[in-house]
């Protein structure tokens, strides 16, 4: 029992050493922030504005194409997506040219289209250029026209769309003979809103945070286990190299060092956890301002037991990889070689992590139900499902039992693999030997 | 003497090859004993099986005089080292002791002990990468000894070690044996182990060929060896009819005589031909018994 603690002493102290551990727990949950509250804030100021010019030929839209107010600072949330479609956002810098009653738009348009192209510092430059037809209210056949630089500026285009047709369908409505505040009126468009009818009857609101929410967190669910499943293989790998392993187990039990190590390695990942449960905890007192920022209210996904949660499957998760690492590091003699054995194993693990976007879209369909209980799978599944949604406590035990089963077996094939695979110095054995392995030792 | 450990019959197949097959020896408490044999003989086989590493598939490895824990009662260098890059120097001691079931105070004064002895004091807190092999070699060789073995296996500890380590691991041997220490030395350095060793357990080929103390061993082969010192041709030597082998060097030879042959016939074969300066009887060497008992086949080989 005392040597299986100086294993995991060590392994635990050789860990949190490493330049990798301070990385991982500090930088790497700010790197996560970072790419949730980023997009919105760089909409937000102004990284991602646009300045565009609109030819009108009607000449009769300028009071759509012209802010009302402009706020100094800019709501972000309307910046992103904005709740009116018919409304100008803030990130659009509308340059409106009147063109009624010219003949030739397109020579109106000439020299607002070469400044498409004009130099990026001479202040000149223009991202988009929009041309109405002088018959857009009339003409059944008219259209309007919008020039680009890339092809891909969907959301100007969009956005530009449904501003002018606004525009358009009001001044037909004003030209029948409505009043101002008719035309509000009928126009008027109905916002929809998303919330979350939980079991317990608490209501949560805006699915689309959500979605970020969740893939960030199955990233810090996912990715330390990778890391930290390589690092073990590796050490594993180092200690067969470099024969520290004859030193190890002419002095303890192949079961007790294996046990040593991954309760080290464990230990690392709580610590981990720990360390990012308390960061999270921190920004959501000091910092949760800055998600708000960015449009979202951070508080109402992230539930108390949301952290009890990632604590109960990422250890789930990071043991049963962990194993699986170490067997390839078991079996091996080279990184190179251990590498090569868990390349493809590697693919089949992040599975979960490819169809993501369905589970999170789906969280309660069969699809993701049935992936939630599977080994392997089921940790960052399940947890995922527990965030976005909320499934049925018996899938959360269940799937925790399956997890503690998987790792049971997967530490019982490494303890063999392990005993016969640490001292044979041979070639990569292939699998078929490995299972022979299992039988024999 | 009381024996530390008894072997008896052990076989161990990998696959085909019997790497070891039916050895049996005994280790007396404070004996240097040399467990002898050419590379691939077997011998760090047996060592594996005697520190726990492998399980013989057959025989038995017994463990006499204490109730402590096999396992720590060995205190084992391998042959290749065995220290992990990262770790430092007083630490790493520490661990080693540590999975030996030693901890406290007193393992970290012997290791402070061992460390200035080792003049490796200055050096407690370097990473062992950062030390030269040599260096490291003394430290894989105090964490041997820090938990108070019963028995030090050492399996060829001075493979890649220059002359002055050489020396320092030879002398230290000598010092261990003098506390009373049990020393269990794997080489196939012959030389080597007739300098320290009191028993020898020669192995060949899996099997033990010949073991005992190395004096009977030797007196056992009879004074049939000639040590000469000479200054002249001594090619000539290799020729007589008393001669069953010659190992010449420059101006100094060992033959090995034919059974029954007078060592005074070859003095006399000398006269007119050389200038004797040294002319010795002996008891063959281990590198002559060695031969001897591995045969024909293998001196071939060596040709």
């Amino acid at each position: 029992m005392n040597k299986m603690f100086a294993v995991i002493k060590r392994e635990y102290l050789q860990a949190v050493r490493k330049k990798m551990f301070m990385f991982m727990t500090l930088f790497f949950p700010v790197l996560m922030a970072a790419l949730v509250i980023v997009p919105g804030l760089m909409v937000a100021r102004g990284l991602g504005g646009k300045k565009v010019a609109v030819i009108d030929g009607t000449g009769g839209l300028r009071s759509s194409f012209s802010h009302h107010l402009a706020p100094v600072i800019p709501d972000p949330k309307k910046a992103m997506s904005g709740r009116n479609r018919g409304e100008l956002p803030q990130s659009l810098d509308v340059d409106y040219v009147e063109a009624h009653g010219q003949r030739d738009l397109k020579a109106v348009a000439g020299p607002y289209l070469d400044r498409l192209n004009a130099d990026k510092d001479s202040g000149r430059r223009l991202d988009a250029v929009l041309v109405i037809p002088a018959n857009a209210f009339e003409g059944s056949d008219a259209k309007m026209t919008f020039y680009g630089r890339s092809s891909t500026d969907i959301f100007s285009q969009e956005r530009l769309g449904s501003i002018s047709n606004r525009a358009i369908q009001r001044q037909r409505l004003a030209a029948r003979g409505l009043d101002a505040a008719a035309v509000d009126t009928l126009t008027r468009e109905v916002p929809i809103e998303s919330v979350q009818l939980s079991r317990s009857g608490e209501q949560k609101k805006g699915g689309d945070a959500n979605f970020i929410i969740g893939f960030v967190f199955a990233a810090l669910l996912i990715i330390p286990s990778f890391i930290y499943g390589l690092e073990t293989m590796r050490g594993i790998v180092q200690e067969k190299s470099e024969r520290i392993v004859e030193v190890l187990v002419s002095s303890m039990s192949p079961r007790q060092l294996l046990t040593g190590k991954i309760m080290g390695v464990a230990a690392v990942g709580l610590t981990q956890v720990t360390v990012w449960l308390i960061i999270i905890a921190a920004a959501g007192t000091f910092g949760a301002a800055s998600a708000m920022v960015a449009g979202f209210n951070v508080s109402q996904f992230i539930r108390p037991m949301v952290f009890v949660y990632f604590a109960l499957f990422f250890i789930l998760g990071y043991l049963t990889f962990v194993c699986i690492y170490a067997i390839a590091g078991a079996a091996c003699n080279t990184d190179k070689e251990a590498q090569q054995l868990v390349a493809p194993i590697q693919m089949v693990m992040m599975v979960p992590w490819f169809v993501m976007f369905a589970i999170i879209t789906n969280p309660d369909s069969s699809f993701s139900v049935a992936l939630s209980l599977m080994p392997v799978y089921g940790p960052i599944t399940m947890f995922v499902r527990t965030l976005v949604s909320e499934p049925p406590l018996w899938h959360v035990l269940l799937s925790i039992a399956v997890s503690l089963v998987t790792i049971y077996v997967f530490f019982y094939a490494t303890a063999k693999i392990f005993r016969v695979g640490i001292l044979s110095y041979g070639k990569r054995p292939t699998i078929p030997e490995l299972w022979r392995w299992l039988k024999v030792a | 003497m009381s024996v530390v450990l008894s072997v008896r019959d052990v076989v161990k197949t990998f696959g085909a090859v019997r790497a070891v097959d039916g050895i049996s020896f005994t280790v007396r408490r404070g004996t240097i004993t040399g467990l002898l044999g050419r590379n691939g003989a077997g011998k760090t086989t047996t060592i594996r099986m005697i520190t726990g590493v492998f399980f013989p598939d057959s025989g038995s490895i017994e463990w006499l005089g204490s109730e402590r824990d096999a396992r720590d009662r060995i205190g084992y260098l391998p042959e290749e080292r065995g220290l992990y890059r990262q770790m430092k120097v007083r630490e790493h001691l520490l661990f080693l002791a540590e999975i030996k079931g030693c901890r406290g105070p007193a393992v970290a004064r012997s290791t402070e002990r061992w460390l200035k002895r080792f003049e490796l004091w200055d050096k407690r807190d370097a990473k062992i990468e950062e030390l030269s092999k040599g260096n490291q070699q003394k430290v894989q060789l105090i964490g041997t000894l820090l938990h108070d073995p019963d028995l030090i296996i050492l399996d060829e500890p001075q493979s890649g070690l220059d002359p002055v380590n050489m020396l320092l691991v030879r002398n230290l041997l000598r010092e261990l044996k003098e506390e009373g220490r049990t020393i269990l030395l794997s080489t196939h350095m012959m030389a080597e182990a007739e300098r320290m060793a009191d028993e020898i357990i020669l192995v060949h080929k899996g099997k033990v060929v010949l073991s005992g103390a190395l004096d009977a061993v030797r007196d056992s082969f009879g004074k049939n060896t000639l040590h000469i010192d000479f200054d002249g041709d001594g090619s000539f030597l290799e020729q007589l009819p008393e001669v069953k082998r010659a190992m010449i060097v420059n101006n100094a030879a060992e033959l090995t005589l034919i059974e029954g042959a007078d060592p005074q016939r070859v003095l006399e074969a000398t006269v007119g031909h050389l200038r004797i300066r040294k002319f010795e009887i002996a008891s063959p060497s281990l590198e002559e018994i060695f031969i001897e008992q591995v045969g024909a086949e293998t001196m071939e080989s060596i040709r």
